[in-house]
């Protein structure tokens, strides 16, 4: 019973992108951290980007200056607001007193706010290097962090590296897909030339999610063997689809192989010019 | 009765303005003041300050005309890469006001370490010059009613040309 209750009080304060439970560091004799956390909770109801957030944690901090969950706190406000300087030095120093439970939030902020590839692989192996356990799933919970990893070794131009991620990934029987794992897939092999391989990577996004963008790289793929009918008729059911927002979408940035209107316009224009 | 009104609200009033004097955060972070010597007079907000939103309060993302791939093009057409070795981020954030209509710039950069660098003025001020320049933003509104709110460019930067412009 002892054993499943420190199991559960670790689980809670490592526990992925939410406040700790303060209790628990009560229950392990670091007071200064429960005193700290119990400080910081009174940014309660403030909005992130406001003073009375701010200044909560820095009271938190001034208590204890090792409070990771407190610089990771403050830091999401410079991100949003696209301020990588403080965004950077804050985050640094919540991996810096606590990398097992803040890396994973550097790396994928890293790849989603910046395109910082290399950093996000660096975060990422990094992290992989400290636990034991599944290494998890980026902040906003899009991605798990190995396919961020793959992402990002396409994104420099390494297309084996990334390929091999995703295999490796996607054959594990104990992984769960995410929404756009097909569809990234998809069109890494469509980049590599493997047409055939693409078509079947994105009719299984069709399965998972079927968006905008897998008919409009599926339609790309078919031109590229030669099936016009087809093309048309994906590049047709994209524009719909994309009409109908059934498509990426992320209110912070753009992402990864997100396509727009005039993406798709331009394809169909081409298709019918060359029929 | 009058009185005691008059030294509550006086009371109040200072001690308002005691908690923001001594904070060092403004109302929100990232908030950018006029200041005289570097903003236009011409361009005004429509509502008050306090009332300024953040581009992702609206949730639709990014609003320009023509879409990302509208902005993009912008860039495409009008920036000339520089031959230097420089790489990094630079960050030009502004506000977009009721009218679709920009003002207050304020400029980050920084190397590929996120450390504070200075560009290359050729690649500063061309970025900055088309920013300013652009002239397809939306409106945004909340609750119907047309709302000025902060908006973003970052340029990633590789040897001198842009090789990625998020959001």
């Amino acid at each position: 019973m002892k054993i499943c209750t420190q199991l559960f009080l670790i689980l809670v304060i490592f526990r992925i992108n939410a406040q700790p439970n303060c209790e628990a560091f009560k229950y392990y004799g670091d007071t200064l951290k429960y005193e700290a956390c119990k400080e910081a909770e009174k940014r309660s109801g403030h909005y992130q980007f406001s003073r009375k957030y701010q200044e909560a944690l820095d009271d938190a901090l001034a208590i204890d200056s090792t409070f990771a969950f407190a610089y990771r706190a403050k830091s999401t406000a410079y991100l949003k607001s696209g301020d990588f300087i403080t965004w950077k030095k804050l985050i640094d120093k919540a991996v810096q007193y606590d990398p097992e439970g803040q890396l994973y939030y550097r790396a994928s902020c890293r790849y989603q706010f910046f395109r910082d590839y290399k950093g996000a692989i660096e975060d990422i192996k990094h992290l992989d290097s400290l636990v034991k356990y599944d290494i998890g799933y980026s902040q906003n919970g899009d991605y798990h962090l190995n396919i961020i990893m793959a992402l990002s070794y396409r994104a420099i131009g390494k297309p084996m590296e990334s390929l091999k991620i995703f295999e490796q990934t996607l054959q594990d029987s104990s992984y769960s897909v995410g929404i756009y794992d097909y569809l990234h897939l998809g069109v890494l092999n469509f980049e590599m030339g493997n047409y055939a391989k693409a078509i079947e990577t994105l009719k299984k996004q069709e399965i998972e999610n079927d968006i905008a963008e897998n008919r409009y790289y599926i339609a790309l793929a078919y031109r590229k063997l030669g099936n016009t009918k087809e093309c048309i008729y994906n590049l047709d059911l994209a524009k719909k689809k994309y009409l109908m927002e059934s498509r990426m979408f992320d209110p912070y940035v753009e992402k990864m192989d997100q396509i727009f209107l005039i993406d798709i316009e331009n394809e169909i224009e081409t298709t019918y010019n060359n029929r | 009765m009058k009185k005691i009104i008059v030294l509550s609200l006086l009371i109040l009033f200072a001690s308002c303005s005691t908690d923001t004097n001594n904070s060092k955060y403004l109302r929100w972070v990232g908030d950018s003041v006029y200041t005289l010597e570097i903003d236009t007079t011409e361009f005004k907000l429509c509502n008050s300050e306090s009332s300024v939103r953040q581009y992702f309060h609206f949730n639709k993302g990014l609003q320009y005309k023509g879409e990302k791939e509208g902005l993009r093009t912008e860039f495409k057409q009008e920036y000339t890469a520089v031959d230097t070795d420089q790489s990094g981020w630079i960050r030009i954030r502004f506000i977009v006001n009721c009218e679709g209509n920009t003002g207050r710039f304020r400029i980050i950069e920084s190397d590929m370490d996120y450390q504070e660098q200075v560009f290359d003025e050729r690649i500063i001020n061309q970025i900055l010059k088309i920013t300013q320049s652009l002239d397809g933003w939306k409106v945004q509104s909340m609750r119907d009613k047309p709302t000025d709110y902060y908006q973003y460019l970052i340029f990633k930067i590789i040897k001198g040309d842009i090789i990625e412009i998020m959001p």
